[in-house]
């Protein structure tokens, strides 16, 4: 709109300004509550100012976790989130973009029916087949291991479907002329198709990072060794404190720490990223 | 350089739908022949077969007397020029030159003399390191060549090359190839379905109908002897004029020569329909002119013919006056006859 009437721009910019709060004040009244020392809570009123205690709360959580309610130290966690998420962007990205690339360029018998077996997968995520998944987890001994974190997530239907849409908008005579250049399946795939998906591959990289990272339900049911907790849910294990207050500030300091990883991501990848969801390069 | 043999080719696709019947064909050495006809007539699945992007059905396709048929494109050591360019959009114009040399494993130093000489006949060598969206249509279309070139491949294939671009530049690259394989002296096998493009590029013509060869020849033998309706009204712009044998018979009386036995259709260029009788022989033909199309030294006229409301087209030089919805007495020249016979489609005389 390029109209210019003063009360529009006004109503506009408060509409703005009040979304803008409503997502960002819960997040600031973590970040001051995880600078207070826990006795602060016990009045029952959440402070609106920062407190004192932030550098000592962030350092306690990091480096030694709560004996009490038997969180590992942040760190660690934060170390298991990261290899979880990693480990899943990466094994997404490449199952995906192998078996798109299959799809959309080879011939083979019951090639159809191939791609219908996978799409219809969307229609059962985790929660879904939790029961079964769990059964073969445990049977295959991998409770308690980054393989049994990251495995039974790491195919993914909707990042394969993105990938063949995106292979099928790019033109069939560059893959012929690249058969008259010499180049087999390949070549074809590592010097042409894997350059041309590059903004697509950072987009997806982004989204299935924080779909890795926000995992709760899964790490809560194959982890029970500490050292193989994950952040996100390591925010509920301080929450069940049993015959006690949690301890809100210590609380508010994981919640902090848990949110920024995704946050840096987004940050640091929002060019690539609108550009893979915008821009195709043909 | 090489001789290409296409022998008893077939093309059948899924669905049964035959896209080349029986095809026999012998491509010379160095010369440049080009395949012409109407969407759909197997031309470009001609050319794909040749290049190794389609499957044969039957037959042999043959480059320098070896049989091809189970070879991958690269193997057949050809290069094709496709319609949409087809260059690697992140390659820059050197890394789409390179790319076929580079899988061949040719060494860097024969790579960089390929490169240069080809973008010095080309003169693309400004732009070598530019991405091919900053290029524009002409550019784009010069590296797609450069690529085929600095392959030195044993046979080019055109598909359409100049399709995509508007007419001025059409012009300039059609001259530009036509110079460019007289230098070369690479055999190469060209298709559209311009058929200017077809008469001015061509060594030999090859016009294609229904997946079959309707006549191979000079463009210039093509054009003057057509061996068949279909040929005749392809091949010339304005195309050639048909008149019925008993209009003609009708009007022009006695003044029509012997024709040969089964001559039913009779076809005349625009030029050789005259408007002012000619010194002997002339068949008369009456007729009401409709439009008018200057088109600079000559003009064409559109007429009617009297009697069987057929639309006609003469070519004439200057600009004559004469009004549209005037009523006319055109003038067929007997020896500018060309005599087929309806029902074949073949030429009679």
């Amino acid at each position: 709109m390029v109209e210019n009437r003063p009360f529009l721009d006004f109503l506009t910019h408060v509409v703005l300004i009040l979304g803008v709060a409503v997502v960002a004040f819960p997040v600031y009244i973590a970040f001051v509550a995880s600078t207070h020392p826990s006795s602060t809570f016990l009045r029952g009123a959440a402070p609106l100012l920062p407190g004192n205690a932030g550098w000592e709360v962030y350092r306690n959580m990091l480096f030694e976790g709560v004996s009490t309610s038997g969180t590992p130290p942040l760190a660690r966690m934060m170390w298991n989130s990261l290899v979880m998420a990693v480990i899943i962007t990466v094994g997404k990205i490449v199952i995906s973009i192998i078996s798109a690339y299959a799809i959309v360029y080879f011939r083979f018998p019951f090639r159809a029916l191939a791609f219908w077996m996978i799409f219809v997968t969307l229609m059962l995520p985790v929660e879904v087949r939790i029961i079964p998944t769990f059964q073969i987890a445990a049977n295959l001994s991998l409770l308690n291991s980054y393989a049994g974190l990251t495995l039974p997530l790491i195919a993914s239907a909707t990042a394969t479907f993105l990938f063949r849409q995106f292979f099928l908008t790019i033109p069939e005579e560059l893959m012929e002329a690249a058969r008259v250049d010499g180049a087999g399946a390949m070549k074809f795939f590592k010097d042409i198709l894997l350059p041309l998906s590059r903004t697509n591959i950072a987009a997806l990289s982004v989204i299935l990072f924080i779909y890795g990272w926000v995992q709760y339900l899964w790490p809560l049911l194959v982890t029970t060794d500490p050292q193989y907790y994950t952040i996100v849910m390591g925010i509920k294990r301080l929450t069940a404190v049993a015959d006690a207050e949690p301890q809100w500030n210590l609380v508010m300091a994981t919640v902090i720490l848990a949110m920024l990883p995704p946050v840096l991501v987004v940050i640091f990848m929002q060019r690539l990223f609108v550009k893979g969801l915008v821009e195709t390069e043909k | 350089m090489a001789t290409i043999d296409l022998v008893d080719l077939k093309k059948v696709y899924p669905g049964n739908v035959t896209a080349v019947h029986h095809l026999n064909l012998a491509i010379g050495d160095g010369e440049l022949l080009v395949l012409v006809g109407p969407s759909g007539c197997g031309k470009s699945t001609l050319l794909r077969m040749i290049a190794g992007l389609e499957t044969i059905t039957e037959g042999t396709i043959s480059i320098d007397g070896r049989v091809v048929n189970k070879e991958e494109p690269a193997q057949r050591d050809i290069a094709m020029v496709f319609q949409n360019y087809a260059l690697y959009p992140h390659m820059s114009v050197r890394g789409n030159l390179e790319y076929g040399l580079k899988n061949r494993g040719t060494p860097r130093q024969v790579i960089d003399e390929r490169v240069a000489e080809a973008a010095r006949i080309l003169e693309i060598g400004d732009y070598l390191e530019r991405k091919p969206r900053q290029l524009s249509g002409g550019q784009r279309q010069r590296v797609a060549m450069g690529r085929a070139i600095v392959r030195q491949p044993k046979a080019f294939l055109f598909d359409e090359p100049l399709s995509n671009l508007d007419a001025k530049l059409r012009g300039q690259m059609r001259v530009e190839i036509r110079r460019l394989q007289r230098t070369l002296r690479t055999t190469s096998v060209y298709v559209t379905h311009d058929q200017l493009e077809a008469m001015t590029l061509a060594d030999r013509l090859v016009v294609m109908n229904r997946g079959h060869i309707e006549q191979v020849g000079k463009p210039t033998e093509l054009y003057e002897r057509p061996a068949s309706l279909f040929v005749a009204g392809f091949i010339g712009s304005p195309p050639m004029n048909f008149f019925e044998l008993p209009f003609l018979r009708d009007k022009g009386g006695e003044a029509l020569p012997q024709l040969p036995e089964g001559a039913s259709v009779i076809g005349v260029r625009p030029d050789h329909i005259l408007l002012q009788p000619p010194t002997s022989g002339g068949i008369p033909v009456p007729a009401i002119l409709e439009l008018t199309e200057p088109v600079g030294g000559e003009s064409h006229l559109h007429f009617r013919l009297d009697g069987s409301n057929q639309l006609i087209i003469v070519e004439t030089p200057g600009r004559p006056d004469i009004a549209e919805g005037s009523q006319q007495t055109l003038y067929v020249e007997p020896s500018a006859m060309h005599v087929f016979n309806g029902e074949t489609g073949r030429r009679l005389n």
